[in-house]
């Protein structure tokens, strides 16, 4: 019997030739992420009573979800941060203005295939995309990798999903996962291993591929991945300084279940309040007045998010009465992105350019709603009350559908535009 | 050696049309206005404050109750504060059809008993507020005010044994 992708990558680092599903291991992760939070998990981290992190080599911390610092409370965080970092000699720092936790983890070289990541950050399943183990973990245990450096994992089983087809113009990565999370459930993949394969993942681009395992955690998954190819290689040179090796499931790997999407008719995709799993076309919410729109986040705020957008507002404006806010992903995306004249083509269309970070995707700052207001957001979760008030609306969808709405003040098909 | 069998009042966490609800996650738990709160003794007001038809909870939990929810507890983000808040309150267990796979793994690593029963939504009529539950954590074996049995998934022995230590540090400790 073959194995899959989550057997093999964490057997090897076990160091055995192979594990059961179910089996619990302790293994040490190659990258452990935290962000913000550090500054509760150093608290954590000093109660064990060790004086020294165990391999300050693994640790990477970004500051970004409540970047520049929004009030005194949350300074006093990063500082605690900033101290903690100097303390103990990590060198993976990364500051407020250098983006999202789950987009600087990459393009700073700290995801690679077969490595094993954790992290404290419920979309740390963004990193298979470039064929990691990568799960979300909790902030005592963070602390306890910090001070021993090893961790429990238990096997998990697998589900393969293969997209097949062809993607209609205007559908997108996010359309395709938010169609994927409607039929399965937020509940769909509960501690499950999912390994995204087929014709499309293979066509899809590294930022569309980080979407998929990005948003894998909104049906359960302890992880997402998808097979490295000859585009994971270039994405990651002169990034990644040393050899690793790529690890692929068994083509006879045993799974819970492999699911086959036909993708050659969705049409664009929304998430309707108040779960991620309340999913239908767009042509059912047609018309559904926005007071904002928010192209971004650790799900699309990469460079073909925004060229997205661009291309819809390019040379026209919001409508009145909507706000728009971009942020893109990290310094790097906004840097392309103002290179290629994205930016200017955004803003002058009536965005509102927000620095790189989390921003009002968690409801702490930089554009949190009222009672009543609705936003349409490209972001990963749209839990009641998750962007200010419990009393305003959050819908989930692309980037294409979002720009679209913005240009008209309602939920608009961006095939129509 | 802590007891292996808790006992607690019920809270069966239901959806204003009786239903049990599904898909409680971190935000209806622990909203994320109250992320600034490092003191776990300060969560415990916060506990479910978000959750319709619930936002009293905290003023009614008291210390050995046990909760009870439908599919997918604690779905979402992978903060411990609503672990916390729950253990702030004293609440002794949570039982649920399913769990978010974050939320089980920070529950096991701060010895708070999660317990897993496999179709609870089929039965949970049989199940009222202000009942009593027992519970085996090493067998799963669940009795209902003294009278009817159920049986529920057994804590596998990693969780055992960090609930037996307290939590994943002082584990940690013991086999150091």
């Amino acid at each position: 019997m073959g194995q899959t992708f989550a057997q093999k990558v964490l057997a090897r680092k076990a160091g055995l030739d192979s594990v059961m599903v179910g089996q619990i291991l302790t293994i040490r992760p190659d990258k452990l992420l935290t962000h913000d939070n550090t500054s509760a998990i150093a608290g954590n981290f000093r109660k064990i009573g060790v004086q020294r992190m165990a391999d300050p080599s693994i640790s990477v911390i970004v500051l970004d979800h409540v970047v520049p610092a929004a009030n005194e409370t949350y300074a006093a965080n990063h500082k605690t941060v900033r101290e903690f970092v100097a303390e103990q000699g990590i060198a993976a720092f990364y500051d407020v203005g250098e983006g999202i936790c789950h987009q600087v983890l990459p393009e700073k070289g700290h995801a690679w295939p077969g490595a094993v990541i954790v992290g404290s950050d419920s979309h740390t399943p963004t990193h298979g995309a470039f064929g990691a183990f990568s799960a979300g973990i909790g902030r005592t245990e963070a602390a306890a990798v910090m001070a021993t450096g090893e961790i429990w994992l238990r096997v998990p089983e697998s589900f393969r999903l293969l997209i097949n087809g062809t993607l209609p113009a205007r559908v997108s990565a996010k359309d395709v996962i938010l169609h994927i999370i409607g039929d399965l459930r937020a509940d769909g993949a509960d501690y499950r291993s999912v390994e995204f394969a087929g014709e499309i993942v293979q066509a899809m681009s590294i930022a569309s591929r980080m979407v998929l395992t990005n948003m894998a955690a909104e049906m359960g998954a302890k992880n997402g991945v998808v097979e490295p190819d000859e585009k994971t290689r270039a994405w990651l040179k002169g990034r990644v300084d040393h050899d690793y090796e790529e690890i692929f499931a068994d083509p006879d790997a045993p799974y819970d279940r492999v699911i086959a999407y036909d993708v050659s008719t969705l049409a664009p995709q929304v998430a309707k309040p108040h779960t991620v799993d309340n999913v239908v076309p767009v042509t059912e919410v047609l018309g559904t007045k926005i007071d904002q729109g928010l192209i971004g986040t650790c799900t699309n705020g990469r460079l073909e998010d925004l060229a997205a957008a661009a291309e819809i507002l390019r040379g026209k404006h919001i409508a009145p009465g909507v706000r728009l806010l971009v942020l893109p992903a990290s310094r790097e995306v906004l840097l392309e992105a103002v290179a290629q004249g994205i930016v200017t083509d955004l803003v002058a269309a009536g965005a509102t350019l927000l620095n790189p970070g989390c921003g009002p995707c968690l409801g702490a700052h930089e554009g949190c709603m009222a009672p009543g207001e609705t936003t349409i957001s490209t972001a990963n979760r749209n839990f009641k009350g998750r962007m200010g008030s419990k009393e305003a609306f959050t819908y989930l969808a692309s980037p294409a559908t979002v720009a679209a709405s913005a240009l008209t003040g309602v939920i608009t098909d961006p095939r129509e535009v | 050696m802590k007891e292996t069998t808790i006992q607690g009042r019920l809270w069966v966490l239901t959806e204003p049309d009786g239903a049990l609800y599904d898909d409680i996650d971190t935000d209806m738990i622990f909203h994320n206005r109250y992320l600034h709160i490092t003191d776990v003794a300060q969560m415990g007001q916060y506990a479910l404050d978000n959750l319709k038809g619930w936002e009293d909870f905290a003023k009614k939990a008291q210390p050995g109750d046990i909760v009870m929810a439908g599919r997918n507890f604690g779905s979402g983000s992978s903060r411990q504060q609503a672990v916390d808040c729950f253990q702030a309150l004293g609440i002794s267990a949570i039982v649920a059809e399913s769990f978010g796979a974050i939320y089980k793994r920070n529950a096991i690593n701060s010895g708070l008993p999660l317990v897993t029963f496999p179709n609870l939504t089929a039965i949970a009529a049989q199940f009222e507020n202000g009942a009593t539950l027992a519970i085996n954590l090493e067998t799963g074996e669940a009795v209902l005010n003294d009278e009817t049995r159920f049986q529920a998934d057994p804590l596998s022995q990693v969780q055992m044994d960090i609930y037996q230590a307290g939590n994943l540090f002082a584990y940690g400790k013991t086999v150091l």
